[in-house]
């Protein structure tokens, strides 16, 4: 427990100071870059030099990375970008986007709650689905419904999440009249909290079957691998000689056993997830923070991209990190360690 | 030498992957890619990058005449785009993935092969880069340097190598124990050499297995950057077709041929891989996908001619099994018989011994008792009688019902016989609560307290987990759980194998008494003569699934006829005569899908003539209860 703690912990270390670097050591020093922006008024620059220690050192004997300049080593480790930045994450400050001109943790955290509304829809309908067919194909191995099942999968998997977005939106706003995008339709007003959640749901679904079948194939396919090595333990031998049935096997005996895997799968995918959110939430127009990423990417605002890549990242090795005490949760043997 | 044997493994392979139909599917797939990239210039009716002058109606110009895929945004061929775009993508994929592998194979040898802290560091290293999200750093990397086609597959490929480097890890880990990786050590050579020439050779099947996913992964991210609009402007690939695409207006426009053709392309060359990755992967880790759920085989046992029913003066009869036979199929193989007409019956209160080597049909002559058989097995004839029930011509209803309530199994090594996710309680609750319905929860946790107290397990220990039991309190636990719907007979399959010779003790004792207690039958499968004389009162001798002979222990014991039961004993130390040497039978059991012609025991009998290499012997009955099937105990 204190262990995986200790590690999650290392991660997100290790997040932040990647999260710093890479946007001081590539190409075009962008905290420095952003300031040129003809967008922005003489008294914002000056609020931002300050506020970011822009005009500091990076860090301790490097004046800047990128072109690398030396500097002085004995000045004061607080007083370097570095450490400015490592000060205003502490206080929950990401910075301000250079195109809405407001802080990014604002903009991040309501769309944190789009993404994690879409996410969880997807995620336990593909992770449902996914069960149940993978322990029928696994039940009925060798049979034309396991190879159907199979073959589907592979398919599913193989599916590039946008485009099959694209291929939905095209024909769900066609033939059956879904709206092409975004949360709510703008400039409705609804009456009540119903007529609210029903405009949500319909612009939900595309999004969702999307997310649903393209992660559907994958856990389908985990679960029917390790659904056939339960299934040929002794203990299923044992169970069965009790005189249980089929049904009662796979329910108490099987499927327990073969979700100790499966957690650690869910768990490992969900930086796939989150690709798969940046996808989604383009082709949609969810507002996300997958949607964020690829605006801030298309208008060069790197405040949001750092600001919604650190967000994520964390998120990810939260989720990670519950996954992992959900594990010992159900392995009766981790917890006695 | 070695190229001949890498020549015939590779041949070897390539048939077995020729069997694999998912296989064979994705190579052709994938190899028809590689050959439309290759082509582009000859396949394609015209280059992409000919500036062609456009009018309004050539916008998304629907299919048709000479465009067979109708026009995207720009008026150009859409089957000439996509032709040209195999080439940015396989390249990506291809590039890519080299430097994933690369990256993933060295980490992976190297602290598989090193360990120690090295192997911490970089696996360290490698869980914290697995969790980071790939796709998001790659979009921030490539938007923060240009997005050129270079710069794209070395990001694409510094980020994919984390699930290479954990499989090549533990393939690393096995091979490094193997006995000639420790022998070339032994005598000295260094660690350069045994890397390239001992542990290369054995993980490098796994690393071309997981190659073929690696590029798909690289693939589909290259697509997915270029639909966010990171790409590089003069090399076009799928995913940047369906950018343009989207961005400019082809879903309002109703053109779906500019849509659904690029993503055609991609959807091809990564099923091709996954089919391919899953065809490479059955052929080189090739398991059997059956298991304990599968459907039994039909039985299809026909009666057999009724031999005069023994008669003996002791308890009622409850297991009257005749003439069974099981074969074992095999795929493209010959069946192997592994029980043939094998007779026995079991009294109340009786202890019945099943001896004979390993492989010879003993735990599949006691599976079949209660239709427990893997889906392989198939009962061929015979009858399974029980208080004059046919057990096997029941219904799985039926069967099920009988199971536990009637006969129950304690398995061999019951180290996993017992679910580790449960509490040994709860285990034996759901049998109680399936054959003698649901109680009260109070009635329950008493019965189960006084079956753990039964065989001398604490009651207070019924909430723990079997991980926290012994070995020996399993096997009692296992005993506990099989008493706990009073069956009438117990099957105790070498229920003390693997154990130390106290709780060895302790066992045995334990059966003795709740036989006495409780009037058990009790099948004891066992290779431990000693145990049968002291807890048997008949014995089954088996050899290469028939038997060899049957009678009551004393007979066995005293006046042993077949060869076979002789040549056991004298394998067997006898306290009362401890001056005799003991002798080992020499050779092994027959293989059972070609059985020797004659008698199964002919080539390793000390007394064999002639006619045991060509006529299998009947089973005889010698005086009142006592069988045999040797050409030397024929009537005359």
């Amino acid at each position: 427990m204190g262990k995986r703690l200790g590690w999650a912990t290392v991660t997100v270390v290790f997040v932040i100071t990647l999260n710093f670097f890479i946007f001081r050591v590539l190409p075009g020093d962008p905290a420095r870059a952003g300031l040129r922006d003809p967008r922005l008024t003489r008294e914002a620059i000056e609020a931002i030099r300050v506020r970011f220690g822009l005009d500091k050192p990076v860090i301790n004997c490097f004046e800047s990375l990128n072109p690398v300049k030396f500097g002085d080593c004995a000045v004061n480790p607080l007083q370097t970008q570095f450490f400015i930045y490592v000060g205003n994450l502490a206080r929950g400050e990401l910075g301000v986007s250079y195109h809405l001109n407001r802080p990014v943790q604002t903009i991040l955290v309501q769309r944190l709650w789009n993404t994690v509304l879409l996410i969880g829809a997807g995620q336990i309908l593909s992770v449902l689905i996914g069960i149940i067919v993978g322990v029928i194909a696994a039940w009925k191995a060798r049979t034309s419904i396991d190879y159907i099942a199979l073959v589907g999968s592979l398919l599913a998997w193989s599916l590039p999440t946008f485009w099959l977005g694209i291929i939905l939106l095209f024909w769900g706003s066609r033939e059956l009249g879904l709206p092409i995008g975004g949360k709510i339709t703008p400039g409705m007003s609804f009456a009540s909290a119903k007529e609210l959640w029903w405009d949500v749901g319909r612009h939900m679904l595309l999004p969702t079957l999307t997310y649903t079948i393209v992660f559907l194939g994958e856990y389908m396919l985990i679960m029917r691998s390790t659904l056939l090595d339960v299934l040929s333990e002794d203990y299923i031998l044992t169970a069965k000689a009790k005189g249980l049935s089929t049904f009662q096997i796979l329910k108490d005996h099987a499927l327990r056993n073969a979700m100790l895997p499966m957690v650690t799968i869910i768990a490992l995918n969900l930086g796939f997830t989150v690709a798969g959110a940046i996808q989604i939430e383009t082709v949609f127009s969810w507002p996300g923070l997958g949607g964020a990423i690829f605006e801030a990417v298309g208008r060069r605002d790197y405040p949001m991209l750092q600001g919604a890549f650190l967000l994520l990242a964390v998120s990810v090795i939260l989720a990670n990190l519950i996954a992992d005490l959900l594990y010992s949760y159900l392995d009766p043997r981790v917890q006695a360690e | 030498m070695q190229a001949t044997a890498a020549a015939t493994s590779f041949r070897g392979f390539w048939r077995k992957l020729q069997r694999n139909r998912m296989g064979l599917v994705g190579l052709v797939m994938l190899v028809t890619a590689v050959l439309v990239a290759l082509f582009a210039g000859a396949i394609a009716p015209y280059d992409p990058k000919d500036p062609v002058p456009i009018t309004i109606d050539d916008i998304y110009a629907a299919p048709g005449g000479e465009h067979l895929l109708g026009k995207d945004d720009a008026g150009k061929d859409v089957l000439s785009n996509f032709i040209y775009g195999s080439r940015v993508s396989l390249t990506v994929g291809f590039f890519a993935s080299f430097i994933s592998i690369f990256i993933g194979g060295v980490i992976g040898i190297v602290s598989g092969f090193y360990g120690g802290r090295v192997e911490n560091l970089l696996m360290r290293f490698t869980d914290i880069m697995l969790v980071i999200p790939d796709l998001p750093l790659a979009v921030v990397l490539v938007a923060l340097t240009r997005p050129r086609l270079s710069n794209i597959i070395f990001v694409i490929g510094i980020l994919g190598w984390t699930g290479t480097a954990r499989l090549v890890r533990s393939q690393t880990l096995a091979v490094k124990q193997r006995k000639f990786v420790l022998r070339a050590r032994a005598v000295g050579a260094g660690n350069w050499h045994i890397i390239r020439k001992h542990i290369f050779p054995l993980v490098l099947p796994l690393i071309v297995v997981n190659t073929v996913l690696v590029i798909s992964l690289a693939i589909l991210n290259e697509s997915t950057l270029s639909f966010l609009g990171l790409a590089d402007p003069t090399a076009v690939s799928w995913g940047q077709m369906l950018n343009y695409a989207f961005t400019r207006g082809a879903t309002s426009a109703g053109a779906w041929w500019a849509l659904v053709m690029p993503g055609f392309g991609i959807v091809w060359v990564v099923l091709g891989c996954t089919l391919l990755g899953h065809g490479l992967e059955q052929v080189l880790n090739p398991r059997l996908e059956s298991h304990h759920l599968s459907a039994a085989a039909p039985i299809t046992a026909a009666r057999t001619e009724r031999l005069a029913r023994r008669d003996l003066a002791r308890g009622p009869v409850l297991l009257d099994v005749r003439d069974l036979s099981v074969d074992f199929e095999v795929p493209e193989g010959l069946p192997v018989h592994a029980v043939e007409n094998v007779s026995f019956t079991l009294r109340e209160g009786e202890v019945l011994g099943l001896v004979g080597e390993s492989g010879c049909g003993k735990t599949t002559l006691m599976l079949s008792l209660m239709r427990l058989l893997p889906a392989a097995g198939r009962i061929l004839q015979g009858e399974v009688n029980y208080l004059g029930k046919d057990l096997l011509s029941l219904s799985e209803q039926e069967i099920a019902d009988m199971r536990w309530k009637e006969i129950a199994m304690v398995f061999q090594g019951a180290m996993n016989a017992l679910n580790p996710v449960h509490t040994v309680g709860d285990q034996i609750a759901e049998a109680i609560v399936r054959h003698q319905g649901a109680r009260s929860k109070a009635e329950l946790e008493e019965r189960i307290s006084e079956l753990l107290d039964l065989v001398g397990i604490g009651p207070e220990r019924k909430d723990q987990y079997p991980h926290q039991y012994s070995g020996g309190m399993r096997q009692r636990a296992m005993i506990a759980m099989a008493l706990s719907c009073l069956p009438k007979v117990l099957i105790a399959d070498e229920p003390t194998t693997a154990l130390d010779v106290m709780i060895q003790a302790q066992i045995l004792e334990l059966m003795s008494k709740l036989r006495e207690q409780l009037g058990l039958a009790i099948i004891f499968v066992t290779h431990d003569l000693g145990v049968v004389a002291e807890m048997c009162d008949s014995v089954l001798v088996m050899y290469g699934g028939v038997t060899a002979e049957y009678a009551s222990v004393d007979t066995i014991y005293n006046v042993p006829k077949h060869p076979y039961t002789q040549e056991l004993l004298k394998a067997f130390p006898d306290l009362s005569r401890p001056s005799e040497k003991l002798v080992a039978i020499p050779g092994y059991p027959p293989r059972l899908d070609v059985p020797p012609p004659g008698c199964r025991f002919a080539p390793r009998c000390p007394l064999v003539f002639e006619r045991c290499n060509l006529e299998q012997p009947r089973v005889h009955r010698l005086n009142g209860d006592h069988l045999a099937s040797c050409h030397l105990v024929e009537p005359k």
